[in-house]
Order: C-alpha cells, then structure tokens, then sequence
C-alpha cells in the first residue's frame, strides 16, 4: 500500500505538481503607454508574490508579430507571452506550438473561464491560450467636436456624410485607411450578406465579387462624400497609427472604427477631449450587425519555458490575484476572468466609456469571424486592393474578382 | 605563443565573429532559398521552386523595379551633393573644422530610426516643410501620398547622410597636387575649368570607391521605407529589403524570402562587375600611362 501511495504521488509530482521554484522570468506584449505601465507594476506584485523575477519586453502593436515569429524560430521568445488570436493558426497548427496550459490547471484557475472562451484559445484540442477578454470592432466618435458643431453623434451612415463640412474648419467625421479601411468594407459585406469573409466549412472566401464589389463601393462613397480621409490624405502622414497622429489629438479627425479593448489608445490622446462608442453603424437592408467579435489577445507559456509552473503562477494573478486586478483594471479590455469582471464592476474599476463599447460589442450579432479574416496574407491582399481602388488604378469590380481569387488561393494551405 | 599563431590569434575575434554572423548565415540562406521553410517546421527540399515563382511574382517585380529606381536616383544625387559639399568644406574658411563636423553628424545618425521618425514628421502633410512651403505662399505638397514623390522623399532622405562619402572625398581632394592648379592658372584655366580636367580625372578612384560602396548600401536600404512610408502608397517605396522582411517575418515563407535576398545579391554583384569593368575606361590612378 506504502509503496502504491508512493508511486501515485511520484506519479502526480511527475505531472506538473511540482511546486514552482524561485525563477527569472521573461513576458512579452504589445500595447500602449498606459497598458505598459500597468502590466509592469502589477508584475512586480505578482513577481513578488511568488518570489519570481519578472523581465517585462513590451512594444507597439507594429512588428510585435514580426518579433515573435523571429523569436519562437530562435527559441529565444519569452516564458509568458501576450499572443494575438490569430496567430493560433500561425505558430500551433496542431496545437504543439505553446504549452499546453492544462497541464497547469492546478496553478491557473480554468474555472473563470467559460468552455467557449477556453475554446478559443485551442488548437485542435490543446489549450494554448487564456483568452484575457473578448474584442470587438466598435465606432468611436470624438464627442466634444460633435458638442461643439451643435450635431448629435451620428446613429448611421447618413448622419455621418451629413456632418462632412458641418465639424469646423478641416474637421473630418470619420477615419477609416488601411487596417481600418479592410474592416469597415468587411462588416459593411457581413451586414448586407449575414456572412462572415471566410466559409468555416470550405475555407473559402464566402462572398461573391458582386458582394464584396459593393462593400468597396460603399466605402468609396464615404470618402467621396467627405466623410472619410481619402487614402492619399492618409498615408500623407506617413506611416503612423492614428492615435499618434496630430489631427486625431487636436480633433480634427472625429471618429474611428476600432477595438474595444483599444479604447484608451485612442481617448489618451485627446485629454479633456470625450470619445464615445456608438451602435454599429449599418447599411440600409443590413440582415446583422456585421458585429466582428473574437477572443482578444491570450497569455500563453513558451513551450520552451524553463519553469512553465512558475510562469503559470504568474499568469494565473495576472488574471484572477485581487490585487494585480486592481492595478491591471480593464488594459486589456474586461477581463474574461469571471473573479477580476466581478471584482472590477464592484469597485467601478472599469472606464464606462470601455465597459459601454464591451457591451455593444457582446450584444452585436454578427457570424463567427474564423482567424484566417487576419491571416497576414489575407490582410496584405484586402489592403493592397483596396489602396488600388482608392488611387483609381482598378475598379471596385475588378478588385473584389481579383481579390477573391488571390485570398483563395492563400487559403489553400489551411483546406 | 610561437609568433605563427600570434597573427593567428590577434585575427580570430573577427575570423570567430566572420563566421558566425556572416559566414554562417549567408550559406544557411543559400540552402533555405531551395527549400520551402515557415519558421515553425523543418525546411523542406524544393529545388528550384521558389526561383521559378519569382519569376512570376508581380509584387517582387514592383519591387524590383521600385528598388533600381531608387538606387539610381540616389546614388549619383547622393555622391553628386557629397563631393559638392567637400569641394566647398575644402576651401580655408574661418571655423572650417566645426563646419566639417557639422556636416559629417548626419551620417553618423543617419541609419537610426529616430532619425527616420524625424523625417516623417519634417515631410508629413503638417510638417516642418509645408509649413514653410505655406510661409512662402506656395501650395503644401503630399509628400508620402503621391507614389513618386515618396520615393523621392526617401531617396533625399538618403542623400542626407552624405558625411561618410563627403568625408572620403574631402581626403581625397587634400591630396590633390596643388601645383597642378597653379600650372592651370598660369595657362588661364578657369577654376571651373580645374575642376573638370584636373580634380575629377584625379579623384576618380576615390569616386569609384564611393559609388561602390553607396550602391550597395543603397541596396540594402530598409529603415527608411519602414519606418517612414511602410512600403507604400502602392508599394511605390517597397524596396526589395522591406519584401524579403515581410515574406520571412510576416508571411512565414523563409525560403522564399531567402531565394529574394540571393537574386538582390546576384544583382548586386552583377553591377559591381559591371562598374569594375568600366572602370577601366575612366578611372585613372597614380602611375598611369593613359594619356
């Protein structure tokens, strides 16, 4: 019996109960200034906690993916890293690309998850990701211009090409190039079809061209009607995100299609400036919101991770300790963890701005995006035809064919 | 220590740093740019493939294109500006060594992004340069939304860093004999005059020694594009160094990217040559019997 006793708690040792040792450590993630901040003070207190040293490496959103594909082809990534979703199918095709994290359900408390947000974070049926909230696209719209111009905030598109030329000298309604741009055409496509880009049963493109031709031409009248920034505006500022251009923080520019959980990004800049989320803006005959919903970023270990139970430890009060909580608020959106939600809603730890745009984004209906929408190439190409459109050098009706064709074609892989 | 492996020894941080930074890779890519390789998987053997799909790649060909346009628009304003600023640096002006230092700090940040985050914001629709262009009542200029004029922006952004090149012909003008000149005006030769038939025909090695090495920087041109316009608008500044980046980093396709790189260096090396053997028919060094 001694010996079987022994031999069961051997075994348990074996798999992954040991307790985690002091260690050194390294995370990884993008964001801006303020989710920097509030990451490493509230590492230092988890770090603490635990007794591990934590090495924070933070950037920008621009090249963090870059980054990461260097260092996981080097194996020099970090212990714990911030990954986008997706790039689940990028790095852990079969889901041996990251640890497998319920190998540490002992350490991390799963139980604050939901079966679909953890499902969100597998790769063929291996947890490779804790989904740390879930994002949305949402409008925003510089409130204090709209005051100020005596015009309510617009409740659809007509409103907004109505505000063109109304905001004050120079003033644009909206903003919508690049990145922006792809999403805007595409929930304009999802509302008119009910359809998301990509058919999850053939993992084709789901739309015809005289579908998408629309989207872009929808988008294009935007901009005609001056609504919108044109494309050549736009990248007059060269290349450079919104929220650190001059005319977004002087007001110029009064609204954006972005991230929920990227809210504060984007308020910062404006100081005593208001920005406020919107419901979805539609077009007329929409059948949905063309709402694009998705598990946001996800904390992940190394699969290379010298110490995954202490990197575990770290995870699990990044999501659910009281106190890195309090200090974490909502920098990565609201939490999915059902403890750090309850814990943020009860002390009004949540901007009301963030929580009002997280609610439009839970309350929107829209198909389930699959994570091919933003596969590298599938954005390069959507881009790429779009600024074609944009500069005259195609029509909208042959760039959504072609577009089509090309975003096939890069699918092939994943069939 | 036997004084044979002294030398030996006094070599091997840079034969050892050689190896591994240079050596290494450079062969490395040579293999990968047979293979089908995404970073994650083991490469996988594919001849010639990738070669063959550049030869139908619209975007390596835009990129090509965009990447000679832009070497040979740089190249000579670049050496053209510096060899000016050296001809009037070699003058004995008063404070003449901070003037020569002045002009030589650009080039020792210019490789840095924050120098290619201040061009941004000096070209931007609001920036420094439109202001002014407002100042003098002239229309402001999309610099980084008109597809020829951001590669123009980026080549002069490149020409700023004239100091390396402008520093060489400085040197290079100093050694110039100055009884020659004196010979000249004695003849009647204008000052221009000097200049063309004797300070060029006595430079030229050091002119053929700078096109060589500007050319091939020029090549490798990747901060600027990345920073400034990301390639575009309609990858009207996608230099081929940016493509190779993207295709390895973004997109995962290593081997492709590596097959890119070795056809940027094939055209690299095949344009040296070419410049080696026109050298001959215009560069004059000392001891020379060409009249």
């Amino acid at each position: 019996m001694k010996l079987l006793t022994t031999t069961i708690l051997s075994a348990g040792l074996l798999a992954g109960t040991v307790p985690a040792q002091a260690d050194s450590l390294r995370m990884s993630w993008w964001g801006g200034d303020a989710r920097h901040a509030q990451t490493q003070e509230a590492l230092a207190v988890c770090g603490q906690k635990h007794g591990h040293q934590i090495a924070a490496e933070f950037t920008g959103w621009a090249g963090h993916q870059e980054r990461i594909t260097t260092q996981i082809a080097g194996r020099t990534e970090a212990d714990i890293m911030q990954i986008n979703w997706p790039w689940l199918p990028l790095f852990s095709r079969d889901g041996s690309g990251f640890a497998d994290l319920r190998e540490y359900s002992d350490i991390i408390d799963l139980s604050q998850f939901t079966d679909e947000q953890l499902a969100g974070g597998e790769m063929n049926g291996v947890l490779n990701g804790i989904p740390t909230a879930e994002t949305g696209r949402v409008y925003f719209f510089n409130k204090t211009v709209y005051d100020a111009a005596g015009l309510p905030l617009p409740t659809n598109w007509d409103e907004v090409r109505a505000a063109a030329g109304k905001l004050g000298d120079g003033v644009m309604p909206f903003e919508a190039q690049g990145l922006n741009a792809i999403f805007l055409v595409s929930t304009t496509v999802t509302q008119m079809t009910g359809k998301d880009l990509i058919d999850p049963e053939t993992t084709t493109v789901a739309w015809t061209p005289e579908e998408l031709a629309e989207g872009i031409r929808f988008y294009q009248s935007l901009v005609e009607d001056g609504a919108i920034r044109s494309w050549q505006q736009v990248a007059g500022e060269g290349n450079i995100e919104l929220f650190e251009m001059r005319p977004w923080a002087e007001g110029r520019i009064a609204g954006t299609y972005e991230w929920d959980s990227a809210y504060a990004k984007y308020a910062d800049p404006l100081g005593e400036q208001e920005l406020v989320p919107v419901p979805m803006l539609q077009v007329d005959g929409a059948v949905n919101d063309g709402t694009y919903r998705k598990p946001s970023m996800l904390f992940a270990i190394s699969k290379n991770a010298r110490n995954p139970q202490a990197a575990a430890q770290i995870i699990d009060c990044l999501l659910n300790d009281p106190e890195a909580v309090d200090i974490l608020k909502d920098s990565r959106g609201i939490p999915a963890s059902k403890v750090a939600a309850a814990r943020l809603a009860e002390q009004g730890g949540i901007d009301p701005n963030v929580q009002a745009a997280h609610d439009l984004v839970l309350e929107g209906k829209g198909p389930i995006p699959s994570p091919l929408n933003e596969h590298p190439k599938v954005r390069e190409v959507f881009g790429d035809y779009l600024e074609a459109v944009a500069y005259d050098q195609i029509s909208a009706d042959d760039a959504a064919a072609e577009m089509i064709d090309e975003i096939d074609r890069a699918l092939r892989s994943f069939r | 220590m036997e004084s044979r492996f002294l030398g030996l020894a006094y070599l091997a941080p840079y034969l050892i740093g050689l190896l591994i930074f240079t050596a290494i890779p450079f062969l490395g890519s040579l293999y990968l740019s047979f293979t089908d390789y995404n970073l994650i998987q083991s490469p996988v053997w594919t001849g010639l493939d990738n070669f063959r799909e550049l030869m139908n790649d619209r975007t390596f060909m835009k990129s090509l294109r965009v990447t000679l346009l832009y070497v040979f628009l740089t190249v000579p304003l670049k050496l053209a500006f510096a060899l000016f600023i050296a001809v009037i640096l070699n003058y004995r002006l008063r404070a003449i060594g901070f003037f020569r230092t002045a002009y030589y700090v650009p080039s020792i940040l210019g490789g840095s992004i924050a120098v290619a985050v201040l061009w941004r914001y000096i070209f931007a629709d609001a920036g420094l340069v439109n202001m002014v262009l407002a100042g003098l009542g002239l229309e402001p200029i999309n610099w980084f939304g008109d597809p020829v004029n951001a590669l123009f922006t980026l080549s002069l952004l490149r020409t700023w860093q004239f100091g390396s090149a402008m520093v060489i012909f400085l040197a290079a003008l100093q050694a110039v004999d100055k009884s020659l000149y004196e010979a000249a005006a004695i003849d009647g030769a204008s000052k221009w005059h000097s200049f063309v038939h004797i300070t060029l025909p006595l430079i030229t090695p050091v002119i053929f020694f700078n096109l060589i090495m500007q050319m091939v920087q020029a090549f490798q041109e990747f901060n600027g594009p990345y920073v400034i316009t990301g390639g575009g608008p309609l990858k009207s500044t996608y230099l081929l160094p940016l493509y190779i980046y993207d295709e390895a980093f973004k997109n995962f396709n290593m081997g492709y990217a590596s097959a890119i790189a070795w056809v940027l260096f094939l055209i690299i090396m095949a344009l040296t040559v070419v410049a080696f053997w026109s050298s001959k028919k215009w560069v004059y060094y000392a001891g020379d019997k060409r009249s």
